[in-house]
């Protein structure tokens, strides 16, 4: 099986290069019989990488230590399933996911696309054959996962300990999943742009597919906040480093992407800048991909430095370039003639929501390559850390936060006065509120009071939404308010999961406000001497030592220390953590020590114990930190409202509602001035 | 299986060192390193071979009958403005402060200390590690120079894309008056629209599809 993986590989190969060929000239020529041979080349090529994959898994899972990435990445005494996650966990691995992920994607791309967008699919295909065919040659070429050993060793050198965790065993593929997903909408971009049909009919095909990418990426990034915040150890969740900014630069213009094809659907506007996002975004997961593996920028995420960091620089100038030509030689069919009734009106409000996102973006963008940029023309190294980017995205952040309360408010055309009111009345009396109540309690940190203001504004229109539309249907149709909201939700997913969503970013900015407050304790306890410390509640706490430990587990050698832990005098139990000395199946050690830490989580705040060293002739000393972290729970729990407001978008829902949402209402007439046209 | 205390210490800390690459020479390091740079040690630079290399002592004379320049608290806020040289991306008190491994943040921390207790300002003692790093010791980069144009470009970008997007705003705006008050738009002169495009207009002007 390993030997058929191997050489499925090189076929796969071949088979990209034939499909993409095929396709290409089937679609230049009209050759139905070409674009079918294209098509079933792409069929071929997937079975093919997937072959490839279980071969991989094959010599994964069987301890094949002839291979180097298996010696690399895996240890007889590892856990079955960070052995079968060792396949995501290394360079080449990971390139043949990225290859595996995209080969599937492609085959139901050409599936579901069998009957429609016909005149597109030989262009998709030819064009998700060349990013293949990229991935394949990159990986066989600069970083073969069946490159073997001269010598066979007795054991694996194992997994870097800290990517033995649960988190980390997700977070990787979810990116990934994302990450691929954008190259579907680029390549029906680049279809539109070649045959130059870019109506809205192929936005229609890439809709799924962006959220499909959305969705993906901010599983992922959470995923990767929650491993960071559980493994690292130092006390975050979200450090600004370059490869987080890397996985956060594609979900912004997705992101935005989301927001102004409804623009395009609605009033046929933004073809140029609806194009350029779909683009824009697959070549950030391609330069997030350059970033994380060509160790040009210093990361503590990076994969060691290799050379197949100059691929993808080279793959990504190629494809700047091939689209700048395309985009740029279309811009007569990209002409729309773009009408806007009022400034006070829900396309302005997206716009402004897109300058925001995309200048994030850039912010973000632009702090990461700016230490590049610094040593070109100066010759000085230096740092952007997390207080350039706070300093910079905190405002951008809390007016985009501002907008996804104030654009759902207000009516696609135009909003009148009265409107406005009526909209805008509650819910900003609710952010005012509880702003004021905020400061009368004693907050005084500026961006948080403007973050909590805005959250409680953002969340009043939520659920004066909400509330409007369940009143709605209890009048019209008699249900009680759980069906009448299940059916809300239902019969208009992409609106109300769009609420969803937003309730989600909401949660989530009502978390990060919270880091304003938390407090960290550095301190040096013998066994039997207690801490005592106040937390941003007022509620006080004490932590005994019970001592520090040592003893081995299944693969590693562990130092642990024990506090007893009280609140307000009452016993919560005992608080733990542990720095770990992974070994190999003959105890040699691997790796440097890791980090353990220990939470007590509450939808208030974590406490959250480190083990920093331990000092002392007697090795009795634990050096800790506790750290009072506010409402963290909350980032985890918007995350995942988030996931699912996004997959209540992508559900499926019958054309005809579709097309009521849709068509329908693009062509109807504006209001005249001072009435409003429903959403 | 069952291990001392000591041995369990000793190969924990033999395995760091193997896995960093840090050696007998880190450990001399570390031994010298707490008092290892006498007070009143010449000012400047000495290269110690730790973790890459990147650990150096940066020390100033301190001042007659000094006292400790800053309280505890502020010396931690100073260490968070400036960033462990280990690899980690950290700045130096989370480094410090959380990763058993890395012998480079404490080895700072002993020598801000070293500083602080010598009565010189947190200018001073930025300005020396600075001198000894480069710039890339800070966090986040100065607000001089080059650097400038780091702080300002996204603020300016931002605001450029706000003048040009409310701009083209009032120019559809404008466009839609027209359109209302019956007056010639400028538009493209040949009717661009696919045969989809006419075929939903159609059914649209007949009312069907509603």
């Amino acid at each position: 099986m390993i030997l058929i993986g191997e050489l499925s590989l090189w076929v796969a190969l071949l088979m990209a290069a034939w499909s993409a060929t095929v396709s290409y000239a089937g679609g230049a020529l009209g050759r139905r019989e070409l674009v079918a041979s294209g098509e079933r080349g792409m069929y071929a090529t997937t079975v093919l990488v997937v072959l490839a994959s279980i071969g991989l898994w094959t010599a994964l899972l069987t301890h094949d230590f002839s291979f180097a990435y298996v010696a690399s990445n895996t240890s007889r005494n590892m856990p079955a399933v960070y052995v079968f996650s060792a396949f995501w966990g290394g360079q080449a691995g990971s390139l043949l996911f990225w290859c595996l992920i995209l080969a599937l994607y492609a085959a139901v791309t050409l599936w579901t696309n069998r009957v429609r967008n016909r005149v597109l699919m030989p262009y998709v295909t030819g064009t998700l054959a060349i990013v293949l065919i990229f991935f394949l040659a990159t990986m066989l070429f600069g970083a073969n996962p069946y490159e073997r050993v001269e010598w066979v060793p007795v054991d694996g050198r194992g997994m870097n300990p800290q990517l033995q965790n649960p988190g980390m065993a997700l977070h990787p593929p979810n990116l990934y999943l994302g990450y691929v997903a954008t190259a579907i909408p680029f390549a029906f971009a680049i279809a539109a742009l070649v045959t130059r049909k870019l109506d809205n009919e192929w936005l229609g095909a890439v809709r799924r597919w962006s959220l499909v990418t959305w969705l993906f990426l901010t599983i992922g990034i959470v995923l990767g906040m929650w491993w960071a915040y559980v493994e690292l150890g130092w006390g975050g969740y979200w450090a600004w480093d370059p490869v987080e900014n890397s996985s956060f630069l594609p979900w912004l213009t997705c992101t935005a992407f989301l927001h102004s094809i409804m623009i395009q659907e609605k009033r046929g506007m933004l073809r140029k800048w609806n194009v350029t996002l779909v683009v824009t975004t697959f070549l950030l997961a391609i330069l997030g991909t350059f970033i994380t593996r060509s160790g040009i920028i210093e990361s503590v995420h990076a994969f060691a430095q290799s050379p197949i960091g100059n691929w993808f620089a080279g793959f990504l100038v190629v494809a700047i370039a091939a689209t700048a030509y395309l985009v740029t030689t279309r811009l007569k069919d990209l002409e729309a003639t773009a009408t806007l009734e009022s400034m006070l009106s829900r396309e302005a409000a997206f716009l402004y929501n897109n300058l925001l996102l995309v200048g994030i973006a850039f912010s973000v963008l632009w702090g990461t390559l700016f230490p590049i940029l610094s040593e070109a023309v100066r010759g000085e190294k230096i740092t952007v850390g997390a207080p350039f980017f706070n300093a910079v995205n905190i405002p951008l952040g809390l007016g985009l936060l501002a907008l996804t309360g104030i654009g759902p408010l207000i009516a696609w055309r135009r909003a009148s006065v009265a409107n406005l009111k009526r909209q805008f009345a509650v819910p900003v009396f609710a952010g005012l509120a509880l702003g004021a109540a905020l400061v009368a309690l004693g907050m005084r940190d500026f961006y948080a009071l403007v973050a909590y203001t805005l959250a409680g504004f953002v969340t009043a229109t939520i659920v004066q939404e909400f509330w409007k539309g369940i009143g709605a249907r209890r009048r019209m149709h008699g249900e009680n308010p759980a069906v009448a909201f299940v059916r809300l939700v239902a019969r208009n997913r992409r609106r109300y999961g769009g609420y969803i969503v937003h309730a989600g970013i909401v949660m989530m900015f009502a978390a990060f406000a919270g880091l304003a407050f938390r407090e960290e304790f550095d301190v040096s306890l013998r066994p039997g001497e207690s801490f005592e410390a106040t937390d941003p509640y007022g509620h006080e706490w004490r932590f005994v030592n019970q001592g520090v430990s040592y003893f081995e587990a299944l693969n590693r050698q562990v130092v642990a220390v024990a506090l007893d832990t009280y609140r307000d005098g009452k016993r919560l139990g005992v608080l733990s953590s542990e720095r770990r000395q992974h070994v190999d199946s003959r105890g040699l050690p691997q790796f440097e020590p890791s980090t353990e830490v220990g939470i007590i989580e509450t939808a208030k705040q974590d406490t959250y114990l480190v083990l920093a060293g331990v000092t002392g002739d007697d090795g009795e000393v634990a050096e800790i930190r506790i750290t009072f972290n506010p409402l963290v729970v909350w980032v985890w729990l918007g995350g995942a409202l988030m996931a699912i407001g996004g997959l209540i978008v992508m559900w499926p829902q019958a054309e005809r509602r579709r097309a009521e949402g849709g068509y329908a209402a693009a062509l109807r007439p504006a209001a005249p001035a001072g009435e409003t046209v429903p959403a | 299986m069952t291990m001392r205390r000591r041995d369990f210490l000793r190969a924990l800390g033999a395995s760091g060192l193997a896995a960093t690459g840090l050696g007998a020479a880190a450990a001399r390091a570390q031994d010298a390193a707490p008092g290892g740079a006498a007070q009143g040690e010449p000012l400047g630079v000495t290269n110690v071979p730790m973790d890459q290399g990147a650990y150096r002592q940066v020390r100033l004379p301190p001042k007659p009958g000094a006292t400790r320049s800053m309280t505890r608290d502020e010396q931690n806020e100073l260490e968070r403005m400036l960033r462990c040289q280990c690899g980690c991306t950290l700045d130096i008190y989370t480094c410090r402060t959380t990763d058993f491994s890395c012998q480079v943040s404490p080895a700072l921390h002993r020598d801000i200390t070293a500083m602080v207790e010598g009565g010189h300002p947190a200018e001073a003692i930025v300005e020396a590690m600075v001198g000894a790093y480069g710039e890339r010791m800070l966090m986040a980069p100065t607000k001089e120079g080059f650097n400038l144009a780091g702080w300002i470009a996204p603020f300016a970008a931002i605001g450029t894309g706000a003048v040009v997007l409310t701009a083209l705003l009032r120019r559809w705006r404008q466009r839609a008056a027209a359109v209302a008050a019956g007056a010639p738009v400028r538009a493209p002169a040949v009717l661009e629209a696919t045969h989809e495009e006419m075929e939903r207009l159609e059914r649209a002007v007949r009312g069907e599809g509603r």
